[in-house]
């Protein structure tokens, strides 16, 4: 038995051995300290890679570009259209960037537990880098388990948008606080038909669609994804609240006739988004909206406010998301690319520059408060959520995004009227969200 | 007399040896770059997707060994199931459409006699078109409400389903899309219809067989090998479908792209959620290459049993129809 | 005109009238067949000419034609590059696809030997791996090479081993009766001659349509070349052009479209030359000469 053993765990060395050589053979220098920063006239290349393409990748090598102030014999190469898959490929084939950039926040636990982005505390602490300049929220969503293994590269906050036409037409005068206002207010701004069929909803509760993710909402109800012991925790008051809302509201349309509307709406990134053309008059999103709003619906006369709460004393709750960076297991040349990390996390014009280039949320306190950040009302709003003590980061698991696809998974069925029990129903997605925990072994 | 018979007999059994010598040189020179290549690059991946499928493996850290863990999970993973059950509406679908779909369409094309060219480039046009293209096209074309399709049925007083949002049509819309790209198909027995010797065809129009009885009783039987590639091909083209569904789902959730890489997998509840989608998903999305490899592993050996079944069936079914 | 109506009119000619009615019926047919298959690819060419204000919205019908994407498209990415590089991996992995796949499928298809059923079913059954699995030991193999950002982990294999192709030709040669196979035989042709003179003329259409798959599913790769070669841009391929056009929280459907298109384009000239090898024949001259 025990020969056998060791015979099946010969095969799986040497069946991943070309893995486990590959992925070791690169300048891991971590084990022994940070590595140290180039000086500041050493000629050196670093590659970068990002997801971003088009205008957008521009504006970011722009602003990769702004490190060569400091180091001006420095060379960047920023390859654009390179996913999260792309970036574990190159770590295991061994030829990983110096600087992977990531839209998918939900992979910090991963990139974190397991090594694909190497630690940063080192470097921190070497450098006495304030971490408090960023807000906990979004130091919260760069981090696992108090491994700092990624630093935040802009962000995005999400707010209520509403449109003051279709409000003022219902006898409205301001957007909605708490979720209760929000009830009322979608109900008296949807317009029917005379068939029945919705012509406008005013606020459209279903799961999945556009910015409606468990994560976005889950804060305005003061509802948390994981206990004190790490558990996941969704069998509460809470989460009740927030589907017992949604239920609420979808039962006011008819489930029938809501997916109908629903169906029938415009593409999240298109022209044809609902709010664009005044199909919802009430919707959650983030900061972003407000750029294509302006060049795809500029006659919109539209606001923009904290997202409204279940309690009163909850208002001005926000939720935080964004892209992050960090540097690749294996990266050739460490020392620099955090140089190159801590230039774009913390360098206040550099950082100022890309928010107004691509109209994200700075995720330091300075450049917030930076007379040059671009802020026009609406994007006010987002702002102030993203300096508010209120603001709360996406929840992070080892699983990727595995206990969002399980909420919303029962979000869409407890809609739909096939959930009996909704505690009980909520307890065995508990369950499952644990068991996928337990298997990743982390 | 005997002598030279002897001699005879004697000289063929030497010639023999080289002969049977030679031919299997034959088979091996013939087969060996082919055997090379099916060694590193099936044989390698195989061995090491079954050795993964016994461990968890994060892609980045080394395996480590788990024994049966990610086989026994897959009994309660209720997600695991769903796919399955997608899966196999594909294959049953998808197999029987196909080959029906393009058997129809290539014997119709066979027997035009002008715009030959033009109506065969317009069949195969589909096949061109990028699969997450080809897929929004559809998803556009059967928009609720206000799209073309559901127009159309409109005049007729009819109104349409929600199509790609209802989890009962979902998966009859990607099935559409599929068949829409079955130009390909289409195009390979075509060329098999073509290449029936036209001696059978007129020694059958000279026993007085009409077209349907020509087709029915020459066409089909010398093309029934190119007919059992389009069963087979679109057994395992069902059995993989990946980005028709992913965008479909995505598409159909609002969040269309045009990568396909992203969006609400299997929506709408979780009805194009198919196999290779929550393999994947599991594999890169929940960093869980463990699973993923013992549910590919799954895959092969029950996919390869049926066919292995279906292609021996196939045989013996046309050698009883030659020795008839 | 009026003389096929007369011909098809008269009572007396049940036969031409029949073949007429034929005629007809078919040809509306494989118009009707034409014009489904043509429709879905007519709106990506509509898409293609809105203005981004108007794509993937429910209006159908450009409002404005805008013919300036197509330039737009070449300014946004250097097509002309990654054409080169599309090109390449066609053809090259094509040309190995014939050298590797015909010999295997002969063998497959025509030589009578012990284990040729077992091997057959081997290649199917290559087949039925999931690629998105394949692909993490075969990376990390082309890794350790050092072979990854180019395009040869694309394009070796296809010198060795394409199961796809092997059983699509072996299906095609198993259509020749083997009664020509046995003659060239009598005739003292030795099995590569038998091959490359009976066998190979005779499949003509088979391999042609089989090489034109290998072209074009290589051609419309996307994600072989991205794992591969997407972080070299010198080495990208067309289908990643792709890409270039989606951003964070949009997407440019117009350009995407665009680009889909100039990508279909080539493929579609190409086939409708190929198509000619397919055309009734030709495989029996090729036995005549």
């Amino acid at each position: 038995m025990r020969k056998l053993h060791r015979a099946t765990s010969l095969l799986v060395a040497a069946a991943v051995s070309l893995t486990a050589c590959a992925a070791g053979s690169g300048g891991d220098t971590t084990a022994g300290g940070p590595a140290a920063a180039p000086g500041a006239d050493e000629a050196f290349t670093l590659t970068v890679w990002s997801n971003y393409s088009g205008r957008e990748l521009a504006e970011v090598t722009k602003a990769l570009e702004s490190f060569k102030a400091k180091y001006p014999n420095a060379e960047i190469e920023h390859e654009g259209s390179q996913d999260d898959d792309k970036i574990t490929a190159g770590i295991r084939g061994g030829n990983p960037p110096d600087v992977a950039m990531s839209w998918a926040t939900d992979n910090i636990g991963q990139f974190c537990s397991s090594g694909t982005f190497q630690p940063l505390q080192p470097y921190v602490d070497r450098d006495r880098v304030d971490l408090g300049q960023i807000h906990d929220a979004v130091r919260s969503y760069t981090e696992y388990k108090g491994n700092r293994c990624a630093m935040p590269l802009l962000s995005d906050v999400y707010g209520l948008y509403y449109n003051e036409d279709m409000l003022a037409e219902a006898g409205l005068t301001g957007p909605p606080r708490t979720t209760a206002e929000l009830l009322d207010h979608a109900k008296r701004t949807t317009k029917r038909a005379a068939d029945g069929s919705i012509e406008v909803a005013g606020f459209l509760p279903t799961m999945p669609f556009y910015a409606n993710n468990p994560q976005n909402w889950a804060p305005h109800f003061g509802a948390a994804w994981a206990g004190p012991d790490g558990k996941s925790s969704l069998a509460t008051p809470e989460w009740a609240e927030m589907l017992r809302f949604q239920k609420e509201l979808v039962d006011f349309y008819g489930y029938e006739d809501l997916e109908r509307f629903r169906a029938g709406l415009g593409q999240q990134y298109s022209p044809d988004h609902a709010f664009h053309q005044r199909k919802i008059a009430m919707m959650i999103d983030g900061e972003y909206r407000t750029a294509f709003l302006d060049d795809q619906a500029p006659d919109l006369a539209y606001g923009t406010a904290p997202f409204p709460t279940s309690k009163p004393e909850m208002h001005g709750t926000g939720f935080t998301t964004g892209s992050i960076m960090g540097i690749p297991k294996g990266a050739k040349n460490p020392g620099a690319a955090w140089e190159l990390i801590k230039h774009l996390s913390f360098n206040t014009d550099a950082i100022v520059d890309l928010a107004n280039g691509i109209k994200n949320i700075p995720t330091t306190k300075a450049a917030l408060d930076d007379p040059r950040l671009e802020v026009d009302e609406d994007f006010r709003t987002f702002v102030d959520l993203a300096r508010s003590d209120k603001l709360r980061g996406n929840p992070v698991t080892p699983i990727g995004n595995a206990h969002i696809k399980a909420v919303g998974d029962f979000a869409s069925s407890w809609q739909s009227g096939a959930v009996p029990d909704l505690l009980a129903g909520l307890a065995e997605v508990d369950r499952r969200i644990d068991e996928q925990i337990a298997k990743s072994g982390k | 007399m005997t002598a030279t018979l002897e001699r005879a007999a004697a000289s063929r059994a030497a010639r023999g040896r080289p002969r049977r010598t030679r031919h299997r040189l034959a088979v091996l020179g013939f087969l060996a770059p082919a055997g090379l290549g099916f060694v590193l690059f099936f044989g390698y991946p195989l061995v090491a997707t079954v050795v993964f499928s016994f461990t968890r493996y994060d892609l980045i850290n080394p395996p480590e060994w788990t024994g049966l863990a990610n086989y026994a999970y897959m009994f309660g993973d209720e997600l695991f199931w769903t796919s399955v059950r997608n899966t196999l509406w594909f294959v049953v679908v998808l197999t029987a459409g196909r080959v029906v779909f393009a058997l129809g369409v290539a014997s119709v094309v066979a027997r035009l006699r002008s715009g030959v060219g033009l109506v065969r480039t317009l069949c195969y046009l589909p096949s061109l078109t990028p699969p997450v293209a080809a897929t929004l096209v559809f998803f556009l074309l059967f928009r609720p409400n206000e799209g073309p399709v559901d127009s159309l049925l409109g005049w007729f007083g009819v109104e349409g389903p929600l199509w790609f949002s209802d989890p009962a049509w979902a998966k009859p819309g990607i099935a559409a899309v599929v068949l829409w790209v079955s130009g390909d198909l289409m195009i390979i027995i075509l060329a098999a219809i073509l290449d029936v010797p036209r001696d059978q065809q007129e020694a059958a129009a000279l026993d007085g067989a009409g077209p349907v009885r020509r087709w029915w009783h020459v066409t089909l039987p010398a093309i029934s090998p190119v007919l059992l590639f389009g069963v087979v091909n679109s057994a395992i083209l069902a059995l993989q479908l990946f980005t028709q569904a992913v965008v479909a789902g995505s598409a159909a959730s609002g969040s269309a792209n045009v990568t396909g890489s992203t969006g609400d997998l299997g929506f709408p509840g979780n009805s194009t959620l198919t196999y290779p989608v929550w393999l994947f998903t599991q594999g890169f999305r929940y960093f869980d290459m463990g699973y993923a490899a013992a549910m590919a592993t799954v895959l092969f050996v029950v996919s390869f049993s049926i066919t292995a079944v279906l292609v021996q069936r196939m045989r013996r079914a046309s050698h009883q129809e030659e020795g008839a | 005109m009026t003389a096929v109506l007369d011909r098809a009119a008269t009572p007396r000619r049940p036969v031409r009238r029949r073949a007429a009615l034929e005629w007809v019926a078919v040809h509306s047919l494989g118009l009707a067949l034409g014009l489904m298959f043509a429709l879905p690819v007519v709106f990506v060419l509509l898409t293609a000419v809105m203005s981004d204000e108007q794509a993937f919205s429910e209006d159908l019908w450009p409002r404005e034609w805008h013919w300036g994407n197509f330039a737009e498209v070449f300014e946004t990415a250097p097509l002309l590059t990654y054409l080169g590089n599309s090109l390449l991996y066609s053809l090259l992995a094509t040309a190995g696809m014939l050298l590797s796949s015909i010999p295997a499928a002969y063998a497959l298809a025509k030589l009578r030997w012990r284990g040729r059923e077992a091997v057959f079913l081997l290649v199917v059954a290559a087949m039925m791996l999931p690629p998105q699995v394949t692909a993490v030991p075969l990376y990390d193999a082309w890794s350790s090479l050092g072979l990854t950002g180019s395009l040869w982990p694309l394009v070796a294999p296809y010198f060795l081993f394409d199961a796809f192709s092997i059983f699509l030709l072996r299906q095609f040669m198993l259509t020749i009766p083997q009664s020509y196979v046995d003659a060239a035989r009598v005739d003292g042709c030795s099995e590569v001659q038998t091959l490359l003179r009976v066998v190979a003329p005779m499949a003509r259409p088979g391999i042609a349509a089989t090489a034109l798959f290998c072209f074009l599913y290589t051609w419309n790769d996307y994600f072989g070349p991205l794992l591969y070669t997407s972080e070299v841009p010198e080495e990208w391929t067309l289908s990643l052009a792709l890409s270039s056009f989606k951003g964070m929280h949009q997407v440019e459907w117009n350009l995407s479209m665009a680009v889909t298109l100039l990508i279909m384009l080539p493929a579609i000239v190409l086939f409708a030359f190929a198509q000619r090898s397919f055309v009734r024949g030709i495989t029996f001259t090729g036995v005549k000469g």
